[in-house]
């Protein structure tokens, strides 16, 4: 077959030009520069590498808690907080100085404040002083108004979805974990989201229990946006309104429909491991249950199958990491990820829960215990022997090669 | 302790690379590759902390999606391999499997009552157009005659390396020539292929990212042989697992990889390549780039000094139209496919007929309708990519990149809802299938994300449009007067093959091969590794 287009001479005619046609096209062009990307200009508005940011002032909010807000620093670069959605969390990234000693190490904090005020120009987060807590007690002594501090920009997936989750949001808080659930409030009783929350929030005292005048105005003022359950598990229980014991099926049942509704879980470990048998009870798809990661797992030996035969003891870690090669030594029952750290690596991290993939490592040699619920690794790395260090335990000495933060 | 055992003199010493390839995407983790194999010292330097730019994969709840691909083409079967498998397989022998997806597409226009499935295989293809379209097997036998042509013509223009024999072309490859200067539109019409056969017959257009009134019909016939004659492959473990093996063979083939460094300076002296200066401050030497970075981004950004950049270099890229970009819906299912009543791999939904409608109305208007989605579901091809009694479904449309240049971030997650929210309704309309109440994960990347994780200039996906004057087979016999800077190459979607896996894959084997004569002419390097 010989095909005519528009006529063999023509046709031919017109591919013979397609040459010079391009060579001309492109003598004919501008030739001014691009200066603009406003696709990566907006990116890197809601994804900057770093945000860079300064306490503007402190809150006292318990006995053990603190909200510290946090604007731009303008000695830097950074001129906005990004924009987020209510649930999301920071990863700070903070020199710890311990005696003679600085660490560089991350803590992601869930952001308290709402989307609409970052927009205003600041986030808060909202800090509970824990005993032994590496972080929080540097900062309890440390952190003042002015003090600067690094930032990611906002993570997590534990936000509210229109299009897969109900707009009745169970909320289940625990201590700090009512941190994006106040974001999601503020979100809510703005009319920025369009939802309705009802969040049993369990505190182990009276006097612990965080933002309680706030989400008790915005209760009585939104009823029939926001519902509030304090649930106490301490012995004497004097405030109105307030229930006794843990957040159990029942009380979960009694105040919210659960079958038309989606459930968040933010809180410690130790509620997760008492909440899952409730929640269980309650026969729900997977698709109406989201929790929040909550960090390194605090007691690893009590995970199945982790060798308990190894638990005492500290291996040897060969790391490769940029130009430097180092030997680290490191405990069986913390993260790769602790003892880098400790070895004042400051490897790349953000979530520490082993879902967002930021820390990311080769493992050359030797053996890891990484329990499956934070085990956010992908097929393939699996195969070929990639894995987080933030959520793996050395059973064995260890080869690894880490990268060196952007 | 921590002991130290590098010493500081050798690390402030300036490194020194053969040959340096900016990102790893699919060019650059197949340049840096070849390279290695070939024994030439190379560094591959890429701003994220992952091998492979689009081809990647992401991770929420219990489902691993699949960043951007539906399917490659140019992989040919183990007895007759094409292109992508001839590189993974006998020249890089990587570990990487793939597995071919059961159909073609289903295209379904509403407006034009049309709803076909079209399998693999030109016989089959032809049968199933010609069932749909009665009267139509005369003209899609002709056109599949012709695009044998021009794939033979193709081969020869490949093999050339910008040096192509005209009076050769006249003689055996005259279907090539006389259809060279035509779009798609032009050449079917001169078929007399009946119009609603086109529009099954051009239904990947979509892939190609430009109407068929201007999509350069060679281009289009060579990406339609070699799915449809080869199939339409996807890997095993979603792009991360090929894309994870070419960083392995690379590492162990002697080249070097280092992630979370971005370069931000192509250093050029006296037009010549001096070394490249990263994102960690570092100055390295070398006299060879291969940048998987668009030309783009490379003349008007990164070359240092701007200086030696010459006016010609501004005209080519200002000549040329930037392609579009994507949204991507991903959906993890808490139902199987064949619960939900998923019964096809690809869906290609057309609220119109026209592919110039479909780009015109679709790509440049964030707030109406998208009347054009590619939807994928991945179990259909890997019943076991997600747990038992689970799915994995992608939506997909198409979007000019400037359309979302004036979105306001406070916009910006309502506008991602709101726009997947009318695909999704859109795909249940078309299909009759319910998938809104079975969603356990949602995912939404737009421009901003692909942006926002590969840095792409403006976060285009598509490269340069292939109009006809800027089709691959134009710009392939242009490669050797197109070349301002000396050491530097590109391969990726922006260079000359164009975007897509298969073609940014091969060009990175063909940049590092360029390179690679370089490397030798120049004595650069001695004894080569066969």
């Amino acid at each position: 077959m010989r095909i005519n287009i528009k006529g063999n001479i023509r046709d031919i005619l017109k591919f013979t030009k397609l040459i010079p046609e391009r060579i001309e096209r492109i003598q004919n062009a501008s030739s001014d520069k691009i200066t603009s990307d406003p696709i990566n200009e907006l990116a890197f508005k809601l994804h900057p590498d770093t945000q860079h940011l300064m306490i503007s002032d402190i809150f006292n909010e318990t006995k053990s808690t603190k909200t510290f807000k946090l604007v731009p620093d303008l000695d830097s670069n950074t001129r906005h907080v990004a924009y987020f959605r209510a649930g999301q969390y920071l990863s700070l990234k903070v020199d710890v100085i311990k005696g003679k000693d600085t660490y560089r190490i991350t803590r992601p904090y869930s952001i308290s404040s709402s989307p609409f005020e970052a927009l205003k120009g600041f986030y808060e987060i909202t800090i509970k002083k824990t005993e032994g807590g590496f972080l929080s007690e540097f900062a309890w002594q440390n952190w003042k108004v002015g003090t600067k501090i690094e930032a990611s920009d906002p993570q997590g997936f534990f936000y509210y979805d229109p299009i897969r989750d109900k707009p009745s949001i169970i909320g289940l808080g625990g201590g700090s974990g009512i941190t994006p659930f106040r974001s999601m409030a503020r979100e809510i009783t703005s009319g920025k989201m369009n939802a309705n929350l009802t969040l049993f929030y369990g505190s182990s005292d009276e006097e612990d229990i965080i933002f309680f005048e706030e989400f008790s105005a915005l209760a009585k003022n939104y009823p029939e946006k926001l519902k509030i359950i304090n649930v106490l598990s301490c012995e004497i229980v004097t405030l109105a309104g307030c229930l006794e014991g843990f957040i159990t099926a029942d009380i979960i049942q009694t105040y919210a429909d659960v079958n038309e509704s989606s459930i968040f879980i933010c809180g410690p470990q130790a509620m997760y491991n008492f909440l899952k048998t409730e929640i269980d009870s309650l026969n729900l798809p997977t698709k109406r249950i989201r929790q929040e990661m909550f960090g390194e797992i605090k007691n690893i030996t009590q995970c199945e199958g982790f060798p308990l035969d190894k638990a005492e003891n500290i291996y040897t870690i060969k790391v490769k990491m940029g130009k430097q090669y180092l030997e680290v030594p490191a405990n069986a029952t913390e993260t790769v990820l602790v003892a880098l750290e400790r070895a004042k690596l400051a490897p790349p991290s953000r979530c520490r829960s082993g879902e967002c993939g930021w820390c990311r490592s080769r493992l050359i040699s030797g053996d890891i215990f990484i329990s499956p619920e934070s085990d956010g690794r992908r097929i393939a790395d699996k195969k070929f022997g990639y894995f987080h260090p933030c959520s793996s335990y050395p059973i064995s000495n260890l080869e690894i090669e880490v990268p060196t933060e952007f | 302790m921590t002991q130290i055992t590098t010493n500081s003199s050798n690390q402030d010493k300036i490194r020194f690379y053969n040959v340096i390839v900016a990102g790893a995407g699919n060019g650059g983790l197949v340049a840096a590759a070849t390279l290695a194999r070939k024994g030439v010292k190379v560094l591959l330097l890429e701003q994220h902390n992952l091998p492979g730019g689009f081809a990647s994969s992401f991770v929420r709840g219990r489902f691993e999606f699949e960043t951007s691909l539906h399917e490659l083409c140019s992989m040919g079967t183990s007895d007759e391999k094409e292109g992508v498998r001839r590189i993974f397989e006998d020249q890089l022998n990587i570990e990487a499997s793939f597995i071919q997806v059961p159909e073609a597409y289903r295209v379904i226009i509403p407006e034009e009552e049309l709803d076909v499935i079209i399998p693999f295989g030109v016989q089959e293809f032809t049968d199933a157009v010609e069932k749909a379209v009665p009267g139509s097997k005369k003209s899609v036998k002709n056109f599949w005659q012709l695009v044998e042509d021009i794939h033979n013509a193709i081969i020869y223009v490949g093999r050339s390396q910008g040096k192509v024999d005209r009076i050769e072309m006249l003689r055996n490859h005259a279907n090539f020539i006389k259809t060279g200067g035509y779009a798609v539109d032009e050449v079917l019409d001169a078929l007399k292929m009946p119009l609603k056969a086109q529009r099954i017959v051009t239904a990947y257009w979509c892939y190609l990212g430009i109407p068929t009134s201007r999509l350069s019909f060679t281009i289009f016939a060579g990406m339609l042989r070699t799915y449809i004659k080869g199939g339409g492959w996807v890997p095993r473990y979603r792009s991360h697992g090929f894309t994870t093996a070419l960083d392995k063979r690379i590492r162990e083939l002697g080249g070097e990889i280092e992630y979370n460094t971005r370069i931000e300076k192509i250093l050029v002296k006296d037009g010549k390549i001096t070394g490249v200066g990263t994102s960690k401050g570092e100055i390295i030497r070398t006299n060879h780039v291969i940048a998987n970075i668009s030309p783009t981004a490379v003349y008007n950004k990164i070359i240092y000094p701007q200086t030696e950049v010459p006016e010609i270099a501004y005209k080519l890229v200002n000549a040329r139209t930037h392609g579009i970009t994507l949204l991507v819906v991903y959906l993890g299912l808490d139902k199987s496919a064949e619960e939900l009543g998923i019964t096809d791999y690809s869906y290609f939904i057309y609220n119109k007929g026209s592919s110039d409608a479909l780009y015109e109305e679709g790509t440049k208007e964030l707030t109406k309708s998208h009347p054009a989605q590619a939807t994928v579901c991945l179990n259909k091809a890997i019943p076991d990519c997600s747990p038992p009694g689970t799915s994995i479904l992608y939506i997909t449309t198409l979007f000019r990149p400037e359309t979302w240049a004036n979105v306001k971030v406070e916009d910006y997650f309502d506008l991602k809802t709101e726009l997947a929210t009318q695909l999704i309704d859109d795909f249940e309309q078309a299909t009759n299938i319910t998938i809104r109440n079975s969603i356990e994960e949602i995912e939404v990347a737009t421009p901003i994300t692909f942006a926002h994780y590969t840095k792409v200039y403006n976060g285009v996906i598509y490269g340069y449009e292939n109009d006809v004057w800027d089709s691959v087979v134009n710009r392939l016999q242009s490669m050797n007067h197109e070349k301002y800077i000396d050491g530097l190459e590109f391969c990726g979607g922006f260079a000359e093959q164009g975007h897509g896996y298969s073609s940014s894959l091969d060009s990175g084997r063909l940049a590092a091969l360029v390179t690679l004569q370089k490397l030798i002419e120049s004595e650069e390097i001695g004894e080569i590794r066969k």
